[in-house]
């Protein structure tokens, strides 16, 4: 179902002006992320992380190689692959609750399709009771809550999240994590996870990927050796730590550079 | 102090705040009247150049029972906003659809963004004898003029918004699946809106004033021709009344496309 192929991808982005030259973001990627698997990427900023999910969204086409999704090339976006923007993309003249149902209504789902999903995942984040607010009129932290909340209203196949949890507080922060946690027990979608946070990343991922800086590659993939579904007990064990300095250390070579 | 006379006391405060400068205001305005009536009273100037408040106020009763040159001041009235409404309607309902399509097409923007750039610097007044050279001195000049200003201020507002709408914005809505219309409608019209608005404001503004120009030179009704009329045979009162009317007009028509604007953009943080 949710297969995400990627095979040699590269992508150059043109130069801006004639001074300027182009951009290789991105060289010779391959990744397979298999159906219901969680996949966390990190590496240094500016490497190409975002430009990866960026393809696979259909936002971006690659200049060279190619991405398969369930085994078809991807045409464009679509709801089948939801992205959660790193700073809410909000529909500022729509109340949370518009924002919430606005891809199902425009889609022409009957309303009993989605009404139930998306109550339940506005009470998830926590916000049931700011149905009726605009986006102005909540925090930072609340609105990448009711981004979140779009996402999953939607249902979709793959979820592609881009530093969602950066700018969250930590008590919000793990909430969240284990709310995708929890979500992904029940639908088990395919999970492209973008983070900074090596903590965030083990504990959310099945695998991690450490990107090398620009043009960004593929460097190092790590197993990580816990069983889902997984509790907070797992962020003090000794396994735990072991990989996390394993991963620290692989991008701390890569910032030396 | 206890909890419920602070509650009343800083509700006291908040109740004086919010009229303390509406009231300096309108101390404001009746001290304007108020200088005017001194300097015509002490007959500092004649009346034949400047009328007396009250001088003004008799003949504006005059003329609300009699009306002027033969047509009764709402026929004025009416034929100056009849102009300037279509005018200004005509223009913004043709501009907001050109300047979305400008940003929608690279090709289109770049034919038109030069022209209706050149146009933007010159003061509209400035084509009134060609107008008239034109399409004579009927109400086509005057509509027209108006609907070519009101035009010109929206049109690159509107394309001005659609391009800044950030893309992230039109990405979301493509994540979710809307057709290209559905995008276009549904994300980045409402999204360019305060754009759009603040043009269509400008227009409005333009509007009333290129009417009060055109009037002036050529018509047989209206506020602009009360004004010249008046003033070719030296009755100041009138030219006054004319004046103040056409204020009091342009005020409403802001107030109200204000209003408007407020309900439409309420959801624009004022943070
Ligand atoms: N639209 C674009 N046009 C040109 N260069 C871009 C564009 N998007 C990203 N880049 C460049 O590509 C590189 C990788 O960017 P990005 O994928 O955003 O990195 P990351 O998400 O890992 O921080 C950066 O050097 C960035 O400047
Ligand atoms: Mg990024």
């Amino acid at each position: 179902m949710g297969t995400i192929v990627l095979d040699a991808v590269t992508k150059i982005y043109p130069a801006a002006d004639g001074r300027s030259a182009e951009v290789v973001a991105v060289s010779d990627v391959g990744m397979t992320i298999a159906d219901g698997e969680i996949i966390c990427l990190v590496g240094p900023s500016g490497c190409g992380k975002s430009t990866v999910l960026n393809m696979i969204a259909g936002f971006e086409s690659p200049s060279s190689g190619r991405i398969t999704v369930s085994g078809k090339d991807i045409f464009g976006a679509g709801p089948d692959r939801m992205v959660v923007f790193q700073s809410p993309a909000l529909f500022g003249w729509m109340t949370v609750w518009e924002n919430i149902t606005f891809g199902p209504r425009k889609r022409g789902v009957p309303k009993a399709q989605y009404e139930d999903d998306a109550h339940r995942f506005i009470k998830a984040v926590g916000l049931e009771d700011f149905s009726a607010h605009y986006p102005y009129q909540l925090s930072g932290g609340m609105r990448q809550r009711v981004q979140i909340a779009r996402a999953l209203t939607n249902q979709p196949e793959i979820l592609l999240m881009d530093e969602p949890f950066g700018a969250l507080d930590f008590q919000t922060r793990l909430l969240m994590q284990e709310l995708l946690l929890k979500v992904w027990s029940e639908f088990k979608p395919t999970i492209l996870f973008i983070t900074h946070d090596v903590d965030e990343a083990i504990f959310l991922g099945d695998r991690v990927y450490v990107m090398s800086r620009r043009p960004g590659r593929l460097k190092e993939q790590f197993e990580v050796p816990f069983a889902k579904p997984r509790s907070i007990e797992m962020l003090t064990d000794t396994r735990f730590v072991t990989l996390k300095d394993k991963i620290l250390h692989s991008i701390r070579e890569e910032l030396a550079r | 102090m206890t909890d419920k006379s602070q509650m009343t006391h800083r509700r006291r405060r908040l109740a004086v705040s919010r009229w303390r400068y509406p009231l300096i205001s309108l101390v404001s305005i009746i001290g304007m009247i108020g200088v005017w009536a001194l300097i015509t009273g002490a007959e500092l100037v004649s009346s034949r150049v400047l009328p007396s408040p009250g001088d003004v106020l008799a003949q504006a009763d005059h003329m609300v029972r009699n009306g002027y040159a033969g047509n009764p001041l709402i026929v004025h009235i009416g034929w100056s906003l009849f102009r300037a409404v279509s005018g200004f309607l005509l223009g913004i309902a043709l501009a907001i659809p050109v300047g979305l399509l400008m940003s929608y097409s690279k090709t289109f923007g770049a034919i038109t963004q030069p022209i209706f750039g050149f146009f933007r610097p010159i003061p509209p007044i400035a084509f009134i004898p060609l107008m008239i050279v034109w399409f004579g001195i009927g109400e086509t000049s005057k509509v027209l003029l108006i609907f070519a200003a009101s035009f010109n201020y929206t049109v690159l507002n509107s394309a001005a918004g659609m391009r800044s709408v950030p893309e992230q914005l039109v990405r979301a809505g493509v994540n979710l699946g809307l057709t290209r219309w559905q995008l276009f409608t549904s994300v980045m019209f409402p999204a360019a809106l305060p754009s759009i608005l603040t043009g269509v404001k400008t227009s409005a503004a333009v509007s009333w004033a290129v009417l009060v120009a055109a009037e002036l030179l050529a018509a047989q009704a209206g506020l602009g021709f009360i004004i010249t009329d008046a003033g070719t045979f030296f009755r100041i009162s009138d030219v006054f009344i004319g004046i103040l009317i056409i204020g009091v007009i342009g005020l409403s028509i802001e107030f109200l496309i204000t209003a408007f604007e407020r309900r439409l953009l309420h959801w624009q943080s004022k943070v």
